[in-house]
C-alpha cells in the first residue's frame, strides 16, 4: 500500500462516512426493521378498515313469490330510501321461497305482493328486510288505489340542495388525512429519536468515541449521525406516504385526490423539520449520559414534549380552530404535530404557517447550537452522569 | 521527529503534567513509563486531540500535530473502545476509511490486517462475540490498518497472554523498521526493557528520566559489582581501599565502587583469596532505575 491512496478529508467527506455506517448499520437491526413493518401494517389496516366502513352500505336479498316488473322497483325503490341494496329473487311457490329463507339464501320471502293479504316470511322478525317490504306494499297499494280513483300522478318537485360549505367535508377528510399523517410522523420522530439517542449512548459507552474523536470534531460526528438516521428515516417516512397514497387511490377511500396529496407532502416536510429539533435534543440529551440504562432519565422530557403535542393534534382535528389549536401550532416542538392538522383542516392562514416553520427553524438552529456545544463537552466525559452546565463549560477539558 | 514539548496540564488544582518533554525518534520504539496517575494517558490523550494541554505543543515532523496529522496516527486508548455490534472486518474497514482510505483500499487493509492478527477467520462476527484477547486484537488492528505514519499506544499489552504480547510485540517492531516511532506506555518494564530503544519514566507531572536503557543504566548513580570468591575469607572486600560493601552473603559479595577505584584492583584483591567463580558489573534492571527514578523525586517533592 501507499501513501497516494491515502488524502485527508473534508469535513463533508468525514460527515457522509458516519451518515454511511449509521444507514447500513441501522438498516440491517431488527428493531429497525420490525418497527418499519409494524408502521407499514399498520397503515394498510387502516386502509382496509376505511373501505369496510366505506362500502358498509347493507344489501338485502328479498325473495319474491307472485311478483312483477313494479314489484321489483318498488322493493328497490325502497331500499334506495334506506341506503340499502336490494335484490329480487323470484320463486315460483311458496315452498321454494320457504326453503330458501331457511337455508339463508334470502333474507326473507314476500309472498303475493299484490294481493289483499301480503305474506312476508321471515327467520325470526325485525331488520330491514320487514321495513322495506312493508314500505313497497303499502307504496304499491297506495299507487294501486290512487289510479283506482283516476288520479293522474305527477312526479313531484325535486329538491335542490344549495351546500353552504361545500369543503367541510373534504376539509374533515383531509383533517383526517393530516392525522393519520402525525400518527405516523410521532411514531418515526420517537423512533428515529431513540435511534440518535442509543447511538450516541453506545459510543460513550463502548468508548469507541475516543477513536472517533481522534480523527473527526464532535461536530461532525453528530451531523453525520443526525443525517444518516434521518434519511433513513425520511426514507421510510416516504414509503410510508407512497404506500398510504396509492392504497388510498386503489381502494378508492379518498374523494379528492389532490388535497390528499397536498397532505401528505406537508406531512413530511413537517416530519424533517420535527426530526431535526427532536434528534438534536435527543442527541445532547444522551451524551449526557454513558449507560443505556441512564437514558430514560435524560430523554423524557423531550419524550413529554412529543406526547403533549401528540395529543394537541389529535384534538386538532377535532377542532381545529379552537384557541389550544392554534397557539400551539406556533410552538417549535409542538408544531410539527400541530400544523399540518390544522393546515389540512383549512383552518390555518398562509402567513400563520410560514410563521410557524420560521420559528421552527429558529429554534433548530439554537438547539443544533446548544446541543452540540452540550454534546461537545459531555462526549469524553464518561462515568457518572454529566451536569449540563459542566458541559456547557467544557469543551473538551 | 515526533516531539512533545512542555506539556501542561491541570484538572482543577490537580496540577496533572508540569512541563512533558520528550522526542521520539522515526523508527524508535519508546516505552513511557510511571506509575498509576502519573500522567501518561493525559500526555498521549493531548497528542489525540482528546484533551486540551494548558501549554505546550506536540509536534511531528516539525509541524504542531493537528487534525490532518492526527488521522496519520495510529491510536489505541487505555480504555478500549469498539463498537459492539458491528462486524470485525467491517469495523477495521470504516476506521481505515475514517483515516483517509478510500472504499475498495480500506476493505483489502482491513482483510490484509485481520489476517496478521490471526483474526481472519472472525471478520464476519460481531466484536462482542469476540473474547478479550481477540478484541484487544481487533483494537490494534483498528491502530494499524490505515498503515499510520506515527502509533501512540496506551497500555497495548495489558490484559494479554504471553503468546498474544509475543505477537503483539512483533507487530511493532515491524512497525519501527517501516521507520515509524512507536510510543507506548506499559507497566511491564522487562518488556520495556526487551522491546525499545528508548525510554521515558515520567513522574510527579515530569519526565524524571529518559533515554536508551544503556544511557539511563550510566547514569544511574552507584554502579554494582557482584564478585563470588568462595575460599575467601569473610570481611575480605571491605580491606580493599574505595570499596564498600552493600551485602554479603557467605562468599557472594555485592560491592560499591568510590571515584576512582579501579576494578581490576578489586579482581586482584579477589584472586589473591584463592578461585573466583564469577566477576561482574551487575546492570540494574529497568525496575530498579525506575524505582531510583520514582523515589528520587518523591524526595525533592517533599
Amino acid at each position: 500500500m501507499t501513501t497516494t491512496e491515502i488524502r485527508p478529508h473534508t469535513p463533508a467527506q468525514l460527515v457522509r462516512l458516519v451518515a454511511g455506517r449509521e444507514i447500513s448499520t441501522r438498516i440491517r437491526d431488527k428493531g429497525f426493521l420490525i418497527g418499519s413493518g409494524v408502521l407499514i401494517l399498520l397503515i394498510l389496516g387502516m386502509l382496509v378498515f376505511q373501505v369496510a366502513v366505506n362500502s358498509g352500505g347493507e344489501s338485502t336479498k328479498l325473495g319474491v313469490v307472485g311478483g312483477s316488473a313494479a314489484v321489483t322497483d318498488a322493493l328497490t325503490a325502497q331500499g334506495e330510501a334506506l341506503d340499502t341494496d336490494v335484490s329480487v329473487v323470484d320463486y315460483d311457490d311458496e315452498a321454494a321461497a320457504r326453503r330458501a329463507v331457511q337455508d339463508g339464501d334470502v333474507d326473507a320471502a314476500l309472498l303475493s305482493p299484490s294481493a289483499a293479504q301480503p305474506e312476508l316470511l321471515v327467520e325470526k322478525s325485525g331488520g330491514s328486510a320487514e321495513t322495506i317490504a312493508q314500505g313497497a306494499v303499502q307504496g304499491m297499494a297506495v299507487d294501486q288505489q290512487l289510479a283506482d280513483a283516476g288520479v293522474q300522478l305527477q312526479s313531484p318537485p325535486r329538491v335542490d340542495v344549495v351546500a353552504l360549505d361545500p369543503d367541510a367535508d373534504a376539509d374533515l377528510e383531509a383533517a383526517v388525512v393530516a392525522l393519520v399523517g402525525v400518527v405516523v410522523l410521532y411514531s418515526l420522530l420517537i423512533l428515529f429519536g431513540q435511534f440518535v439517542a442509543q447511538g450516541v449512548v453506545e459510543e460513550k459507552s463502548s468508548r469507541v468515541v475516543e477513536l472517533l474523536l481522534a480523527t473527526m470534531r464532535p461536530w461532525q460526528l453528530l451531523a453525520g449521525k443526525i443525517l444518516g438516521l434521518g434519511l433513513l428515516g425520511l426514507a421510510q417516512m416516504l414509503v410510508i406516504a407512497v404506500v398510504g397514497v396509492a392504497g388510498a387511490l386503489a381502494f378508492d377511500v379518498v374523494e379528492l385526490p389532490g388535497r390528499l396529496i397536498g397532505t401528505v407532502l406537508t406531512v413530511v416536510a413537517w416530519f424533517v423539520l420535527g426530526y431535526a429539533f427532536y434528534a438534536s435534543v435527543f442527541a445532547a440529551a444522551a451524551s449526557l449520559v454513558s449507560r443505556q440504562e441512564d437514558l430514560a432519565s435524560v430523554i423524557t422530557p423531550a419524550s413529554v414534549l412529543l406526547v403533549v403535542g401528540f395529543v394537541i393534534s389529535i384534538q386538532a382535528a377535532q377542532e381545529p380552530t379552537g384557541t389550544l389549536s392554534t397557539v400551539t401550532s406556533f410552538i417549535p416542538g409542538l408544531s410539527p404535530l400541530v400544523m399540518p392538522v390544522r393546515q389540512a383542516a383549512g383552518g390555518a392562514e398562509w402567513w400563520e404557517v410560514v410563521l410557524a416553520v420560521v420559528l421552527m427553524l429558529v429554534a433548530i438552529a439554537a438547539i443544533v447550537r446548544v446541543g452540540g456545544r452540550i454534546y461537545a463537552g459531555a462526549l469524553l466525559r464518561t462515568g457518572g452522569k454529566v451536569k449540563l452546565r459542566d458541559a456547557m463549560r467544557a469543551e473538551r477539558a | 521527529m515526533l516531539e512533545f514539548d512542555g506539556l501542561y496540564k491541570a484538572y482543577g488544582d490537580n496540577q496533572v503534567l508540569e512541563g512533558v518533554s520528550f522526542t521520539v525518534a522515526p523508527g524508535q520504539m519508546f516505552g513511557f513509563c510511571g506509575s498509576n496517575g502519573a500522567g501518561k494517558t493525559t500526555t498521549m490523550r493531548i497528542a489525540m486531540g482528546l484533551a486540551r494541554a494548558d501549554a505546550g505543543e506536540v509536534r511531528w515532523l516539525g509541524r504542531p500535530v493537528d487534525e490532518a496529522v492526527r488521522r496519520r496516527i495510529g491510536y489505541m486508548p487505555e480504555e478500549r473502545g469498539l463498537y459492539p455490534k458491528m462486524k470485525v472486518g467491517e469495523q477495521l474497514t470504516y476506521f481505515a476509511r475514517l483515516h483517509g482510505l478510500d472504499a475498495a483500499p480500506a476493505a483489502r487493509a482491513a482483510e490484509t490486517w485481520a489476517e496478521r492478527l490471526g483474526l481472519g477467520e472472525r471478520r464476519g462476527d460481531r466484536v462482542e462475540k469476540l473474547s478479550l484477547g481477540n478484541q484487544q486484537r481487533v483494537q490494534l488492528a483498528a491502530a494499524l490498518v490505515s498503515e499510520p505514519d506515527v502509533l501512540i499506544l496506551d497500555e497495548p499489552f495489558s490484559g494479554l497472554d504471553p503468546v498474544g504480547v509475543d505477537s503483539l510485540a512483533e507487530a511493532l517492531l515491524e512497525q519501527c523498521r517501516r521507520g515509524v516511532p512507536v510510543v507506548f506506555s506499559s507497566h511491564q518494564l522487562d518488556l520495556v526493557e526487551r522491546l525499545c530503544d528508548a525510554v521515558g519514566i515520567l513522574a510527579r507531572g515530569k519526565i524524571v528520566a529518559s533515554g536508551t536503557v544503556g544511557e539511563l543504566r550510566s547514569g544511574a548513580a552507584g554502579r554494582q559489582l557482584r564478585v563470588v570468591a568462595p575460599d575467601a575469607p569473610p570481611g575480605w572486600a571491605a580491606a580493599v581501599p574505595g570499596v564498600r560493601v552493600v551485602s554479603e552473603q557467605r562468599a557472594d559479595v555485592v560491592l560499591e565502587l568510590g571515584p576512582g577505584t579501579d576494578d581490576q584492583q578489586v579482581l586482584a584483591a579477589a584472586l589473591s583469596t584463592g578461585r573466583v567463580t564469577h566477576f561482574a558489573w551487575r546492570e540494574p534492571t529497568l525496575v530498579e532505575l525506575f524505582r531510583g527514578a520514582v523515589t528520587d523525586t518523591r524526595e525533592v517533592a517533599a
